[in-house]
């Protein structure tokens, strides 16, 4: 709603979606930016723009880069982080005793167990980097790790 | 790709990939801490690859025939041997043991007689049913942990049973229920969600809970207000409620549970318990999994079931008569044995110190892979090769479901499997009766 005021409200369309509400709401989950509205980008919308840049600005400048860490003193390799993982399960065939990640590992493969650890492959899928919405949120590796091996820290 | 069978412990999971080439294993996937340490065994330093008789105090290191000679010797001589061990070996192995225990007059027994056995010959005579992991997976929805901390003993069991997706119930952990019963907070605890239910029982107050869940499962309002055991009356209320509107729940007994009372049984009353609840259940049914920490506890219950119908120790007499008064620890308490054979465990330090000095006191021969506390003490040790990598054969899981473990390296000194052992023995005492 912070954003909403600082549009132009007039559901022009040029945007592509329906409304300003709705392009108000896609800018707060970071799906679109500020320079995606046109008429924004004319002089006398200038104030508005500024302070919308300015809102928005001030959150990308705190993000930070994500790390997940895998303490592998901590860690005795039970697999629950490569099982919860959203990610992790959509590419994982399925054995007789559940789920079971696959070797080589599929792209898309964020956590594996070898060698009695748990290891990071890669982060880039992470929902917190790909996923829109609240699935952003996900912590379930974090939350379900038995031996708290795994943090989620920006950096 | 090719999955092989971990006999890392009693949950054999089937789902783990090892790269060897032949000689070597270079990289274990899949494997928990515990399976790891498993497959390190292979070139373990306190592995033992020949046979070794202890002179003058000392182990040497000999050759088979000598070894096979001495054991033969000391076998023949013996009157009442005890066989003991059994639940790191595969099944045929365990066969090949009752098959030498009936031929030397023996009295052989299990690791699980002081563990799970004892539930395991209850619950099969009362009727109920033990669940298998599929099961769990694919269709439950009430999973109590009693006395049992697989976050740290079978690493792998939750995960499978809590988290994993199944068939029937697509979400997975949301839609299970996790129950803990135990007086310590373990790392169990840890996995818990907001629906879930941690009771902080006090210690040896088991049989109060079982006592009042059964009055309450009788008549209604007969929980006290201040609670039973430490845990309060609310708690209590949902507890019952889980268990008797679950529609596939399962309780899971760990080491917790099994521990020796005078004055009453609480096997047995807890098994009273599940079968009450079981009456009253409205939609599903509840059942049982006992947690053993050997791969192969289960199996020589099963075993000594198919082939002599009783399931637990049996004692061999002329004439391959079969008696079972006897227990294990009696039988060592009143020294009513004159050599031992281990195989595949570790009683000099698993024991208390009353028995395994007594155990140490008589000639014992050992048939282990790797030195142990026993091996030091030991008049003759029989290497073997390592179950599960250098040998094959089949293997009861924790839920009694059998799963065939297969061979991945060839044994260093080409050493025999514990069943080859077993049998080549059997078959010297043979020879040397009909000569």
């Amino acid at each position: 709603m912070e954003l909403y005021k600082f549009l132009p409200k007039t559901n022009c369309k040029k945007c592509g979606k329906p409304t300003c509400m709705a392009f108000s709401l896609d800018l707060l989950q970071g799906k679109v930016k500020v320079d995606d509205c046109p008429p924004l980008l004319e002089p006398k919308y200038k104030k508005q723009y500024d302070t919308l840049k300015e809102i928005l600005g001030s959150e990308e400048g705190q993000q930070k880069e994500l790390k997940i860490n895998v303490d592998e003193d901590l860690c005795d390799g039970c697999g629950i982080c490569v099982t919860v993982c959203p990610v992790n399960a959509r590419y994982c065939p399925s054995s007789l005793s559940g789920k079971a990640p696959d070797y080589p590992p599929e792209e898309h493969q964020l956590f594996q167990v070898i060698g009695g650890k748990c290891e990071l492959l890669k982060i880039e899928h992470c929902r917190r980097l790909e996923a829109g919405g609240r699935e952003r949120e996900c912590r379930v590796c974090e939350t379900y790790c038995p031996r708290e091996a795994v943090k989620i820290e920006y950096v | 790709m090719k999955r092989f069978t971990c006999s890392g412990c009693s949950l054999l999971c089937d789902d783990i990939i090892v790269q060897s080439d032949g000689l070597f294993i270079s990289e274990v996937i899949g494997a928990c801490l515990k399976g790891k340490e498993r497959f390190d065994q292979v070139s373990a330093k306190n592995r033992i690859t020949s046979p070794l008789i202890r002179k003058n105090g000392e182990l040497m290191e000999v050759s088979w025939d000598e070894a096979m000679n001495f054991v033969v010797e000391i076998i023949k001589k013996s009157n009442k041997p005890l066989l003991y061990g059994f639940s790191n070996v595969t099944c045929e192995a365990q066969e090949a043991g009752i098959k030498l225990a009936r031929d030397i007059n023996g009295f052989i027994d299990s690791n699980a007689s002081i563990c799970q056995g004892k539930f395991l010959n209850k619950a099969k005579s009362l009727g109920i049913n033990f669940t298998t992991i599929t099961e769990v997976i694919n269709k439950g929805d009430l999973i109590i942990l009693w006395g049992a901390n697989p976050a740290e003993t079978i690493p792998r069991l939750l995960n499978k049973l809590l988290f994993s997706r199944g068939k029937f119930r697509m979400t997975g952990r949301e839609i299970k229920t996790l129950v803990i019963i135990d007086p310590v907070k373990t790392a169990s605890f840890r996995v818990m969600g907001v629906r879930d239910l941690a009771l902080m029982i006090e210690p040896n107050k088991d049989i109060e809970l079982i006592r009042i869940l059964k009055e309450e499962c009788c008549s209604a309002d007969s929980i006290p207000s201040e609670g039973v055991a430490g845990i309060d009356q609310n708690d209590l209320k949902r507890l019952l409620l889980h268990l008797t509107g679950a529609e596939n729940g399962v309780i899971i007994l760990g080491q917790g549970v099994i521990q020796p009372h005078s004055d009453y049984d609480l096997v047995e009353e807890l098994l009273d318990l599940l079968q009450l609840i079981n009456e009253r259940q409205e939609k599903g049914r509840i059942s049982l999994m006992l947690l053993g920490g050997h791969f192969n506890m289960a199996g020589f219950d099963h075993v000594a079931l198919s082939a002599y119908g009783v399931s637990g120790h049996l004692e061999f007499e002329h004439n391959h008569k079969v008696k079972t008064e006897e227990t294990l620890v009696s039988k060592i308490e009143k020294e009513d044995f004159d050599s031992s054979i281990i195989v595949g465990t570790d009683p000099i330090s698993h024991l208390p110190h009353s028995l395994s000095s007594k155990m140490a006191k008589k000639p014992l021969i050992l048939i282990d892979n790797h030195s142990t506390a026993t091996s030091h003490i030991a008049d003759v040790v029989l290497p073997t090769a390592i179950t599960g990598i250098e040998s094959g054969g089949l293997a009861y899981r924790l839920d009694q479901v059998p799963i065939e473990l297969n061979k991945i390296l060839n044994p260093p000194n080409n050493l025999p499997s514990d069943e080859e052992l077993l049998n080549k023995l059997h078959g010297l005492l043979n020879k040397g009766g009909s000569e």
